[in-house]
């Protein structure tokens, strides 16, 4: 997990504009979604693409050969919709993203190691021109600036449920730090609920202090 | 019965002067149909208007009067239905027309198919007319008769055209470089090779190359999707009239929506106020849309009011929906079909670069862990039959959430336990304390199989939460919540 934050206040003491629905995917947006596995975001972006509207099929990029439909079924992507494209190769994965933003609207994205900026920025430019709904979610590092309208980092997970060998996991909360322009160009943390039958809701939102002050 | 040169035969199209009509497909400006002088100096249908006024200069270019052609073509329309009924157009200029009955009662399909070019021709010459068991090879019949064809075996007949037959262009390429030229050439090789490297185009495909139109494959609905306007003052202008049009497509549109299904074929029946009523159906190789059947309506409207086929004004309007199948898939009518189609032709594209394995669809089955309860398939393949039961109790099955990430294969983790309960979990380098678990989750494990008992716990760490298998004492992570 990334470290602490400094200078958060709650939202009501900042007169900050921020959007009713931070979390929706928009056509033409690329969500940047950074964080260690288990830190909850790949439920939170098939979440986000949970919302596109019905007609159009949701790929999901999956780099390892890991991620699980069962996830994405939960949130509510109905399975007839959903296609998986396994591809861990990162000579191959420009080529079969910029294909599928030829034609698919919602896509989950994994990026393998050892893609370089540029060919992100191709991409994300390629989905704006297009319309795309484009989640990236590095399977290690961080995106390069600039290319996400949106960027998620995951700070904290915390579970409920599970006791010391008695209930089972229930609901978590996120606590995430959104930057970009999706986050009215402030650095942003907000407190996300996930009962795991449910797409992710947003259930507080708390503001750092503006970029350049805060500390991330 | 299909006339090549029909959108020519209008009154300001020149008889001694290259001429070609340009219509529009995708917004762009495309040749549709070229006169012998406009086709010897090079003009084809589906040239861009640009590049066929650059071959023939001197030609006239001449835009679609779709009403117009529609309503000549009616007056040829009328001509088949007094001798068959039931015709159904597909365009102006192409119509088909089922002759199962007529055949038995004129006693084979040639005596049909003479009665009917003969009393064509008396009224427009010109017209060419194919036969065969169905419309895709009946279609492609017709374009090669000179002035007749009766197909006896559509398989053989199909194998011998060129793979262009199929109106798939990316398909048509790819099966050329493949060294697949003729339908014949497609059709003999193995449906299911063709479904997993093409996915649903190169199915339907093989299936029209092979002799199988379009399979209808029943669906649940209700009797009566028709729907009908009823007008108390009769509409006599043909604005009232195209407004109707839209309304009523956009009326059957939205009860249709409602039960997912989509036409390709749509009857449409007008009643005059004198009493008179009329009806045609249109169909469509593609499911028809709100804007193609309002088109399509508007269309027909126009030529009965214009050539007094509704004396007195419509006084009554129905769309009856026929054919609501698309070989067992059924887009609902408020999905966007070319988005479908786009983003199958991407996924198609994206498996040409990795492989025919890389894309993968899944539905749910039953199971205990999260691994077994996902079945998957190649991306346009058929499922296979589930192994598991979705409908089955599964004692012991891992309750949900459901962790997003399962790898493939279980990793290996290190864990510390004192007195049966886990206190630390080795990720990466690092130790974590297990702040909390749950579980576990017994399996017996299938022991004719030798597979022992394991035991599913949910550990919980400040890095997040993990389910882990334990069997014989060595844990394993088989699925991250992420």
């Amino acid at each position: 997990m990334s470290g602490g934050m400094a200078a958060v206040v709650k939202m009501s003491d900042v007169p900050v504009p921020v959007a009713t629905d931070l979390l929706a995917s928009r056509p033409g947006r690329v969500i940047g979604l950074e964080g260690p596995a288990g830190s909850g975001l790949t439920r939170v972006g098939f979440s986000m693409l949970a919302g596109t509207p019905n007609p159009y099929r949701v790929v999901v990029v999956d780099v390892r050969g890991w991620l699980c439909p069962l996830a994405a079924w939960e949130v509510g992507i109905d399975p007839g919709r959903l296609a998986v494209v396994r591809c861990g190769d990162p000579a191959r994965w420009p080529r079969a993203v910029a294909a599928l933003l030829d034609g698919v609207k919602a896509i989950y994205a994994e990026v393998p190691r050892g893609i370089r900026d540029v060919v992100l920025r191709r991409l994300g430019a390629k989905a704006r021109a297009r319309e795309v709904t484009v989640i990236l979610r590095p399977v290690e590092g961080r995106l390069p600036s600039g290319l996400a309208y949106l960027r998620v980092r995951a700070d904290q997970v915390v579970w409920a449920g599970a006791g010391r060998g008695h209930g089972r996991l229930g609901c978590r909360t996120l606590v995430l730090e959104l930057s970009g322009k999706g986050a009215a160009g402030r650095r942003m943390v907000v407190e996300v609920e996930d009962d795991g039958a449910h797409p992710v809701r947003v259930v507080s939102r708390l503001v750092a202090s503006q970029t350049g002050r805060a500390a991330g | 019965m299909w006339f090549p040169d029909w959108l020519l035969r209008r009154p300001d199209a020149p008889p001694d002067r290259a001429a070609f009509v340009v219509g529009t497909r995708d917004g762009r400006p495309l040749v549709a149909a070229a006169n012998a002088q406009a086709r010897e100096a090079g003009v084809k249908a589906g040239m861009a208007r640009r590049t066929a006024e650059a071959l023939c200069p001197s030609g006239l270019s001449l835009g679609r009067d779709p009403a117009g052609e529609t309503r000549r073509f009616e007056l040829v329309l009328d001509v088949i239905e007094d001798l068959v009924p039931r015709v159904e157009v597909v365009e102006p200029g192409l119509a088909f027309v089922p002759i199962d009955g007529a055949t038995r009662y004129f006693g084979g399909e040639k005596a049909v198919v003479d009665r009917v070019a003969g009393a064509v021709n008396r009224l427009e010459a010109g017209g060419r007319f194919g036969a065969a068991g169905g419309p895709f090879a009946a279609y492609w019949a017709a374009r090669s008769a000179d002035p007749m064809l009766i197909v006896e075996d559509d398989r053989a007949f199909l194998a011998e055209l060129d793979i262009s037959a199929l109106a798939a262009d990316e398909l048509i390429a790819t099966f050329r470089w493949l060294g697949v030229t003729t339908l014949g050439e497609l059709a003999a090789l193995p449906r299911g090779a063709v479904a997993s490297r093409f996915g649903a185009p190169g199915l339907e495909a093989h299936r029209l190359a092979s002799g199988e139109d379009r399979v209808v494959v029943p669906r649940r609905i209700p009797a009566d999707l028709a729907a009908e306007l009823i007008f108390e003052e009769p509409l006599l202008l043909l604005e009232q009239v195209g407004f109707a049009a839209r309304r009523l497509a956009g009326l059957l549109i939205d009860q249709m929506d409602q039960h997912r299904v989509a036409p390709h074929r749509v009857e449409v029946e007008a009643e005059a106020a004198e009493g008179i009523t009329q009806s045609r159906v249109w169909r469509s190789a593609e499911p028809l849309d709100d804007r193609a059947l309002a088109e399509r309506v508007w269309w027909q409207l126009r030529a009965w009011t214009e050539t007094g086929g509704v004396p007195g004004g419509l006084a009554r309007l129905k769309l009856s929906p026929a054919d609501l199948s698309d070989e067992g898939y059924q887009p609902g009518l408020f999905e966007a079909t070319t988005e479908r189609i786009e983003a199958d032709r991407a996924l198609e594209r994206t498996r040409t670069i990795l492989g025919p394995d890389s894309v993968l669809v899944a539905r749910p089955q039953g199971g205990r862990d999260p691994a077994e309860r996902v079945q998957w398939t190649r991306w346009g393949e058929e499922f296979p039959e589930p192994t598991r039961s979705l409908g089955s109790p599964w004692p012991g099955k891992v309750p949900e959430p459901s962790p997003s990430l399962v790898p493939p294969h279980p990793q290996h983790l290190d864990v510390e336990w004192e007195a049966g309960i886990p206190t630390r979990v080795r990720l990466a380098s690092r130790w974590e304390p297990v702040v909390a678990w749950a579980g576990p989750w017994r399996r017996l494990g299938r022991w004719w199989a030798e597979e022992g008992p394991s035991d599913f716990y949910q550990v919980v760490t400040s890095a997040g939460a993990m389910l882990c298998r334990v069997t014989d004492g060595r844990a394993s992570v088989v699925g991250v919540y992420d």
